[in-house]
């Protein structure tokens, strides 16, 4: 799947984004992202992290859930607004230019469904370790952890594959667009310690993609 | 052997300078810092962070590198990828907070640009002192009770930094014209590489011969080879080239037309990209592409409250500000190389641009939408 890492091409260029998405997954991620908004119900709060383009909250909007998005593209935000004004969400979608540093200023218990595709990979340790503690803070008991990211795979021939697209793809992104991802190391270990039930999760035949889905207790 | 390593990775990344080069994000700390401790705050340009380190080094302090995704930090800034946000996260999450008693952090003035002091304020309680531009004034400015001199808040492009840009074009540049060469005249690589390697260092190094005609008439730079009427040292340069690629030829009795002129189109066209907008890709001047598209600072007097945050910030000390009339001037507007630092930290909103045809780009503009390339400011803005 390194697709995942081209896409950062596309992200750069943040017009093209979704095009671009969907030529490189040939409707994969548009899939996974189904498969994560089937977990929203009518009527949910749901909080989308790092948004981008607005995937993964118009889904869930369109599953009834009234969503806020955050980024800190406002680039991408602008796209996210455009096409929530498309499909008519624009009461029940709010998006925000802002961190998952700023998460601290959320209330406590508040949302029932926190969501991220492809946020958690660009976050640095101690960034993640931050967003796990307060979305354990913010989701309601009972609330949902959904998540869609790149992971390293365990199996040794896969784990070579990998570093070879990596090294192919990654250089050839590295010069693009001056950005680089960073797959996931033990996330369903690092979701479990920051005290979240593992409900279920889901991985590629690549072992280079999750999707994860956790409980707050 | 630490010094070793340091030579070591700055002689590969001047190579590769061109390149961004990430590095681990969060919280470094220098010696064994305590609660009154400075705290520093720079990109994740390994090569920044590496240098900046060597300088802090023997003092106890705090470093905090947030993530420019590898950028430098005035490229980073200027392009929208060393923002509030990247300031805001690391300040949050590397646990800054429990480890110090105060709120102060001292980030680099050419970040200006990108971070907005205002927003760091409101948000974290932190309060942003702009230090000096190169890391190496650092130990002077804290000396100097945290206040900057005009040299320290300056841009320069001396001689060691030239010679590091003629590197690393050099490198690039001999890099992918070799690879276009070896299919076609495969015998001439080695010439092709000593001949972009020594009009990268006599174009670079010989910049105060002739930057003066860069900056003639106040304002307009323009890119050196539509200057052919001013008799550029580029174009000097090539003449010369093709006189003495004509000379040897004939004094060495072997005389071809078709490697003299070969040579001459290929040199030409080496000198010609390492100029191209020589102005914009040095830190002193302004870029000379699509003139008619530049945007010139505006100070509204009546907006100015002579807070001064224009005079730190401004990388090439344009502005003067009259402490008694608190009121601020741009005393040397010509040097200004629009980087918008002046309009982005002004709390009074007193500076915006202006484009040629008089249209005002206002502050929140410049906040929101970075880089000017190709007058994309003027187009969001419209």
């Amino acid at each position: 799947m390194s697709t995942y890492i081209l896409m950062k091409i596309l992200e750069s260029a943040p017009k093209r984004y979704d095009l671009g998405i969907r030529l490189l997954t040939g409707g994969r991620l548009d899939k996974v992202y189904d498969r994560l908004a089937s977990h929203i119900k009518e009527g949910d709060k749901v909080l989308d992290i790092g948004c981008g383009t607005g995937a993964l909250s118009i889904r869930a909007a369109q599953k009834g859930g009234r969503v806020k998005g955050i980024d800190i593209n406002s680039q991408m935000l602008e796209i996210a607004q455009i096409w929530a004004n498309k499909l008519n969400l624009t009461e029940q979608i709010e998006l925000c230019e802002m961190g998952i540093a700023e998460l601290d200023r959320e209330e406590a218990d508040s949302y029932d469904v926190m969501m991220s595709g492809l946020c958690f990979s660009e976050l640095d340790d101690d960034e993640l370790s931050f967003t796990l503690r307060e979305a354990k803070r913010i989701i309601k008991p009972g609330g949902l952890l959904l998540v869609a990211d790149e992971v390293r795979p365990e199996k040794i021939y896969k784990k070579i594959i990998n570093g070879l697209r990596r090294i192919f793809f990654g250089a050839i992104v590295f010069i693009i667009t001056q950005t680089t991802t960073k797959a996931l190391k033990n996330l369903p270990e690092k979701i479990r310690d920051s005290g979240f039930d593992i409900k279920s999760i889901k991985i590629n035949r690549g072992e280079n993609f999750i999707e994860l889905i956790a409980r707050k207790p | 052997m630490r010094f070793l390593r340091f030579v070591v990775f700055n002689a590969l990344e001047t190579l590769l300078r061109l390149f961004p080069f990430p590095c681990k994000t969060g919280l470094i700390k220098i010696g064994n810092p305590g609660k009154d401790s400075p705290v520093f705050l720079t990109c994740n340009y390994h090569l920044t962070v590496q240098r900046v380190k060597r300088v802090l080094e023997g003092m106890e302090a705090f470093l905090l590198v947030a993530n420019s995704r590898g950028i430098n930090v005035w490229c980073a800034s200027a392009g929208g990828h060393l923002t509030n946000h990247e300031v805001i996260s690391v300040l949050k999450t590397s646990g800054i907070e429990d480890l110090v008693a105060h709120k102060k952090i001292i980030l680099p003035q050419l970040a200006a640009t990108g971070v907005e002091a205002k927003v760091i304020k409101q948000k974290t309680g932190w309060r942003v002192i702009w230090g000096p531009v190169y890391a190496k004034d650092i130990p002077h400015f804290l000396k100097n009770s945290l206040k900057k001199t005009t040299v320290m808040s300056g841009v320069a492009f001396p001689w060691t930094q030239r010679l590091e840009m003629a590197v690393a074009w050099a490198f690039f540049l001999s890099g992918i014209l070799s690879l276009v060469m070896i299919f076609f005249w495969p015998k001439s690589v080695l010439t092709l590489i000593l001949l972009v390697w020594g009009l990268s260092f006599i174009i670079f190094l010989s910049f105060p011969l002739y930057s003066r005609f860069m900056n003639s008439e106040g304002k307009k730079v323009s890119t050196l080879f539509s200057k052919i009427g001013r008799m550029s040292f580029q174009l000097l340069l090539w003449i010369g080239i093709v006189l003495a690629l004509f000379a040897y030829s004939i004094l060495a009795k072997d005389f071809s037309l078709a490697v003299v002129l070969r040579w001459s189109v290929i040199s030409f066209v080496v000198i010609f990209i390492l100029s191209f907008d020589l102005a914009g890709s040095t830190p002193t001047f302004r870029g000379g592409l699509l003139a008619e598209k530049q945007l010139e600072v505006v100070l509204n007097k009546e907006g100015c409250k002579g807070a001064g945050f224009c005079e730190k910030v401004c990388p090439q000390n344009c502005f003067e500000v009259d402490k008694m009339e608190h009121t601020a001037s741009m005393i040397n507007r010509e040097r200004c190389i629009q980087c918008g630092a002046c309009i982005v930290q002004c709390p009074f909103d007193a500076l915006c641009f202006e484009s040629s045809e008089g249209e005002k780009i206002p502050p929140e503009t410049i906040r929101r939408f970075k880089l000017n390339l190709l007058g994309s400011r003027l187009k969001k803005s419209g």
